[in-house]
């Protein structure tokens, strides 16, 4: 296991390390020039030279892409900012703030949005599938089955404001949504989230109820289960304990492919509850072309996604002994 | 001594009797293509301590009949009727409750395919012990203990590690050893084994047929042991029943069905099937054609397409009217050729082979 | 007046942003109507000229600002907006927007004070009166208040402007205003860095004398008479030499004024309270009524519309600086009378035009042309009319700068809507007829839309009319460079004080031409840079703005751009509020004068 985990990891920086170097070129060979960002209302010539200087740009790409990387781990000094400590990922050209620390702060933000998120998805979706599993063919089969067409079709931005203005609005059921910090609030934590979560999760947990139905059909027509019932196993523990092992490895499978989508899903979210999270960054700096944040965003989701998807082959392990390998 | 009643008598009550007995047992299953006849009319006994080998090629109602038995059938899509009593308890119109505490206690299977039928993500120990624990209301402890002890039984090396594996670290023998393990975990009366060594090679299936010989030699188990290789039967059963198209072709002890075979449908499986005292380069004869389809039987004798020898019966009785098994009880048949006809024919055979 | 938009502290980008469909500025700061059915309790749209701007005396210089009746002290305000402040040292600070946050806590030499009656008047803030000079402009003295306090209660000195203004030249102030740094090294045309590299090396820049604590004595290396404009810029603001942490200043400045920064989140809140050091005697233009400000970002347009019309809760007492109503909603909040009562509106100083190339288009008539077949009409209905645009406009300065006067050399305001007849006239003049313009726009799907009516309307005048759609990220380095292909391009300016030096110069000086300066018409014109120096030399501030309004009216003779839009602020703030106004010369709400209810 420990093996295992070496290899994915340095696997997993390599991929960072292909990601970021791809990326910086990509958004620096824009053209434009962002040192004008930094000029005034008059702009001459001397001072655009001197502002490239001081963000390092005057330099030839690879260079730029070097200071960035030893950056990183070494930290940086720029003339225009100031010291820039290790972990650097740069300075925001749009509000001069560490963009690190901008990731760091707000990243609570988009991790309790999908891991909430997550959290519904998997629970209500796998839960509504195996119903629609225990009951084949049965009246709520087929409305789980209905329902499950009808929430994927639903679109984040039309589904967010509604529930609000009915939920919050109307009802005052919950709070408008915002983000309290779990370590401070967990009940407001939660209630403050929960719309958030419900509204992200919608279009993916009809999906998560389709596929765990039919994975559930599939794994009962299985031969260890039918030896799990000649053993004399109830309906409920074959269920539950046998078939279910079987249905999670697939299901697991294409969450792992699915959490690129739900964090764009949460960028989405977080821009129809403006909730100040990576997502709301990363808009912004696409709107600002805030190169260094765009970067950094990129990297730390990217980053991100790696590192989930190393937690999901962990879960693969947990769940399935002939994965374990040594 | 085994001894196996043929009764045909229909009726509720019951008194001392066979151990297993099937009664007019009828199996039908709805599929998008239509109904599926699989098991029509069969009636057979198991005794105590004994061993019958269910014969038949793939689809005759063999496995379909067994899962009846143990009520893993989908009920959903199953039409049964007929009867099925273990000793004094009818199985068929028991409630599920009544079968899942029978299932693994009283009546246990192992099946074909030992990989896919063991569960991927359950230790051995823990398969084996959890029936252990929910028949004898054992705890995890002795559940362990148990298996520990069965896996040495069925004769598996260093049972105390093992136990912790998961199946997929072990061989195939050695999974096939778990499964019996597993079956007989609760000491059952009634073990049905499917085709337990098919998926085996040949040593190894000697030594599981040698394992469930000597298990049922210790405890008096019942034993079925469906295969499609009258070889197996040869070898392990006392009793034989020839299956055809979910019906019985012939049944009677092994020596009497091996030796004096009197079904058509019996002399092609002989004859299929490669004997060591024969020469290297004699042919094999398979029974020819296709098994029949089950969602449209063919009339009459379900196996007339097949058979060479229609006319002597006189052709209107094959093509048209369903034979039954005869006589009640012994060596019986399902056949309308007289006793004569069959032991010409099985001379003729037996001295030029064909 | 520093530049109107918010984005980056760059005025190209700042122009970018209008440019991009015309939204940032123009659209948001659609202003009331006057003519509409909407509803009878609103204002006419304010399009009078600032003509009141003066410069005050000593008198009006001295603290405390004088009570508005009703007011009272304490409570806190809210204020919402979209964008954080991107700056906060005052040496980087440069757009309205940041300028208006940083008078609760700079101070600078002089700063503007109005009055209900909408006088402006220019007045000493951390000195004693605006300013005076005895050879015409090229050296000024300034001398400061008694009692005036960092927040920390030492006493603000003559050194520590002079340090402010040293520190300018530093390698990383690059984004605030250079004006007074080009003026303050001995030779004006060389770049100013190289002529001094700021007191972090320990060296003074001789030309700022400290005869005293209270006096400053400015040498200039030209006339400059309106320096003490100049030196109202935010960008002018004091810091302190003993709590100067250079690039740090710009998240945590050090107070001079009635407020200080408890905390600030980046892009989410700021937080203010009172700085005790800060003394109202010595203040004659902030009011500093409230005990706290709490400021969230985040918050867009639609959004703050939306709040301010539910006015519920902290919203009640809340205000924004920038954020305009909403364009959608602009007619519903005409039509609400309550709202109204709450809102502001006026002229920014913010104007629009089409840049006209006059190196590819050296024929002065065809220039006068293409304004008079301009559709100018057409132009505003895309854009939502003139409750979104503001008004048509026909000069170079705006209505907002001292000596403005209005005219109409091309009868744009009688036919909006172009007249190609009497272009095509001016065509057949020149014997350009079928001239080829090489139009370059913003694709985005408004200006689309502009294009085609652009298109139109020149086509029928005579010219064969090319359309360029540019990138809306990478405009300003398109049309940036002097040899650009292209013959017409949108542009937009803000003064950054309100006389015409900044207004008209920058953008019309053809010395002053090089690649990706604010002369974007290239226009080099020997008269119009002669009566430039000129009218620079003009000391009455009246009197020159006489002179640079008739500059104004020989450049639009030289045709050089085609006026769009002198653009207007239209936003709301909550029933809970006092004394919210609109700042003229930065174009948005103020602060200063707010009080909780």
């Amino acid at each position: 296991m420990t093996g295992f985990l070496v290899r994915r990891i340095l696997g997993a920086l390599v991929i960072l390390l292909i990601i970021s170097a791809v990326t910086f070129y990509l958004f620096y060979a824009i053209p434009r020039d962002p040192a004008r960002a930094f000029c005034g209302k008059i702009c001459r010539p001397e001072t655009l030279t001197l502002i490239r200087h001081n963000l390092g740009m005057d330099e030839p790409l690879f260079v730029q892409y070097w200071h960035w990387l030893v950056g990183i781990f070494a930290g940086r000094d720029f003339v225009q900012f100031g010291a820039c400590p290790a972990p650097c990922l740069g300075y925001s050209f749009a509000t001069q703030e560490p963009v690190f620390g901008a990731i760091v702060d707000r990243f609570p933000v988009t991790l309790s949005l999908t891991i909430g998120a997550s959290a519904v998805i998997l629970s209500f979706g796998i839960l509504t599938g195996m119903l629609a599993a225990w009951k084949v063919g049965q009246p709520l089969d087929k409305i789980a089955s209905a329902s499950s067409v009808v929430g994927a079709s639903l679109q984040i931005y039309f589904v967010g404001p509604l529930l609000a203005f009915y939920l919050v609005d109307t009802a005052g059921l919950l709070p408008r949504p915002s983000y309290v910090a779990f370590t401070e609030d967990p009940l407001g934590w939660f209630t403050h989230l929960l719309l958030p979560w419900v509204v992200l999760s919608i279009i993916f947990t009809a999906n998560y109820t389709r596929m765990t139905r039919s994975q559930m059909v599939e794994q009962l027509a299985e031969d260890y289960v039918r030896t799990a019932r000649a053993k004399g196993m109830s309906s409920r523990s074959v269920f539950f304990r046998f078939a279910w092992r079987g249905a999670m490895i697939p299901i697991i499978t294409i969450f792992g492919v699915d959490l690129a989508t739900l964090l764009g899903g949460a960028i989405i979210t977080e821009q129809t509850f403006s909730l100040h999270g990576i997502g709301e960054l990363a808009v912004r700096a696409v709107q600002n072309t805030d190169l260094p944040m765009l970067l950094g965003v990129t990297i730390v989701g990217a980053a991100a996604i790696v590192v989930l998807n190393i937690v999901v082959d962990v879960l693969y392990a947990v769940i399935d002994p002939r994965v374990r390998i040594g | 001594m085994t001894t196996v009643s043929w009764s045909g008598e229909q009726g509720t009550s019951r008194g001392p009797g066979p151990f297993l007995s099937v009664r007019d047992l009828s199996v039908e299953f709805s599929t998008e293509d239509g109904v599926v006849h699989a098991v029509d009319g069969l009636s057979f006994d198991v005794e105590k301590g004994t061993t019958l080998g269910i014969v038949g090629e793939s689809g005759s109602g063999k496995s379909v009949t067994n899962l009846a038995i143990l009520g893993l059938h989908d009920p959903a899509h199953t039409k049964i009727a007929g009867e099925i009593w273990l000793e004094d308890q009818e199985l068929l119109s028991a409630g599920r409750g009544t079968m899942e505490r029978l299932r693994g206690d009283r009546v246990a299977m192992i099946f074909q395919d030992p990989l896919t039928s063991l569960s991927p993500f359950h230790t051995i120990g823990r398969q084996i012990g959890e029936v252990y624990r929910k028949h004898k209301g054992a705890s995890k402890k002795e559940a362990r203990e148990r298996a520990v002890e069965m896996l040495d039984r069925v004769g598996i090396p260093q049972p105390k590690t093992r136990v912790d594996h998961y199946p997929h670290e072990f061989s195939g023998g050695m999974r096939q050893r778990a499964m019996i393990a597993m079956a007989l975990v609760c000491d059952p009366d009634l073990l049905i084994a499917d085709e337990p060594t098919t998926a085996l090679d040949v040593t190894v299936q000697a030594q599981i047929l040698d394992l469930l010989k000597d298990l049922q030699q210790q405890f008096g188990t019942a034993i079925i042991l469906i295969t499609h290789d009258l070889g197996v039967v040869a070898n392990t059963a006392d009793n034989v029943l020839v299956m055809y198209a979910g019906r019985a072709a012939e049944r009677g002890t092994v020596r009497e069905v091996l030796r004096e075979p009197r079904h058509p449908y019996t002399w092609g499986l002989l004859s299929s099937m490669p004997r060591l005292n024969a020469a290297v380069d004699e042919p094999l004869h398979p029974v020819r054609g296709t098994p029949p389809s089950l969602l449209t039987p063919p009339p009459g004798c379900p196996f007339h397409p097949r058979c060479d020898y229609p006319q002597l019966a006189g052709p209107e009785l094959c093509f048209h009217q369903r034979p039954d098994i005869s006589p009640e009880s012994g060596h019986g048949d399902a056949c309308y050729l007289t006793l004569q006809q069959k032991k010409d024919i099985r001379t003729a055979q037996i001295e030029e082979p064909a | 007046m520093r530049s109107h938009s918010r984005r980056y502290a760059s005025v190209t980008a700042v122009l970018a942003i209008g440019a991009l469909a015309l939204a940032g500025c123009a659209k948001g700061g659609g202003g009331g109507a006057p003519d509409t059915a909407a509803g009878g309790s609103q204002k006419p749209l304010e399009n009078k000229a600032v003509s009141a701007i003066a410069v005050g005396t000593a008198d009006d210089s001295k603290g405390p600002a004088p009570e508005i009746p009703g007011a009272k002290s304490g409570g806190t305000v809210y204020m919402i907006d979209r964008d954080d402040f991107s700056h906060l040292d005052p040496g980087r600070v440069y757009l309205n927007y940041n300028s208006s946050v940083s008078e609760l806590f700079t101070r600078r030499l002089t700063a503007y004070k109005h009055d209900d009656s909408g006088n402006i008047k220019l007045v000493g803030d951390l000195a004693t009166d605006a300013g005076t000079t005895t050879d015409g402009g090229k050296t000024w003295k300034f001398t400061l208040k008694d009692g005036v306090k960092w927040e920390d209660g030492t006493p603000i000195t003559s050194g520590d402007i002079k340090y402010s203004f040293e520190r300018l030249f530093a390698d990383f102030i690059t984004e605030g205003p250079d004006y007074a740094e080009s003026w303050l090294v001995p030779d004006a045309k060389k770049p100013f860095r190289d002529q001094y590299k700021g007191p972090y090396d320990g060296k003074e820049l001789d030309t700022i004398e400290t005869p005293d604590d209270k006096t400053v004595v400015f040498h200039l290396n030209g006339l400059h008479p309106d320096f003490n404009f100049t030196v109202a810029m935010t960008g002018y603001g004091a810091v302190p030499k003993a709590h100067d942490t250079k690039q740090k200043y710009d998240k945590q400045p050090f107070s001079a004024g009635p407020y200080k920064i408890v905390s600030h989140v980046t892009d989410k809140s700021l937080d203010l309270e009172r700085n005790p050091n800060w003394d109202k005697n010595t203040d004659s233009i902030r009011h500093a009524y409230p005990d706290k400000f709490h400021m969230e970002f985040g918050v867009q347009a639609q959004q703050t519309t939306e709040r301010f019309l539910a006015d519920t809760g902290n919203d009640k007492n809340a205000f924004t600086f920038h954020n305009a109503v909403a364009a959608e909603r602009v007619q519903e909040v005409l039509g609400n009378a309550e709202a109204m009562k709450r809102s502001v509106q006026g002229l920014t100083p913010f104007t629009t035009f089409y840049n006209i190339n006059t190196k590819r288009i050296p024929d002065v008539n065809v220039r006068k042309a293409i304004i008079t077949a301009w559709p100018a009409k057409q132009i505003q209905q895309i854009e939502g009319g003139e409750i979104n645009t503001g008004k048509i406009a026909t000069t170079v300065m705006s209505p907002t700068v001292l000596g403005y006067e209005p005219f109409d050399l091309y009868g744009k305001l009688k036919k909006p809507e172009g007249d190609p007849d009497a272009a095509k006239q001016l065509l057949q003049q020149a014997g350009k007829v079928n001239q080829t313009l090489v139009y370059a726009y913003n694709q985005t799907p408004t200006q689309e839309k502009i294009t085609v009516a652009i298109k139109e309307a020149l086509t029928k005048a005579g010219f064969n009319v090319v359309a360029k759609p540019l990138n809306p990220a990478t405009y300003y380095d398109a049309i940036g460079p002097v040899d650009n292909k292209y013959d017409v391009y949108w542009g937009g300016w803000a003064a950054d004080w309100p006389t015409g030096s900044t207004a008209i110069q920058p953008q019309f000086d053809g010395r002053l031409i090089t690649d990706n300066s604010p002369n974007y018409t290239h226009l080099n014109d020997p008269a119009i840079n002669d009566a430039i120096d000129k009218a620079n030399a003009i000391t009455d501030a009246a009197a020159a703005g006489k002179a640079w309004a008739a500059i104004d009216r020989q450049i639009m003779e030289q045709a050089a751009i085609v006026p769009e839009y002198y653009q207007t602020y239209f936003g709301l703030y909550g029933s809970g509020l006092g004394g919210v106004k609109m700042d003229p010369i930065e174009g948005e709400q103020s602060a200063l004068d707010i009080w909780v209810k």
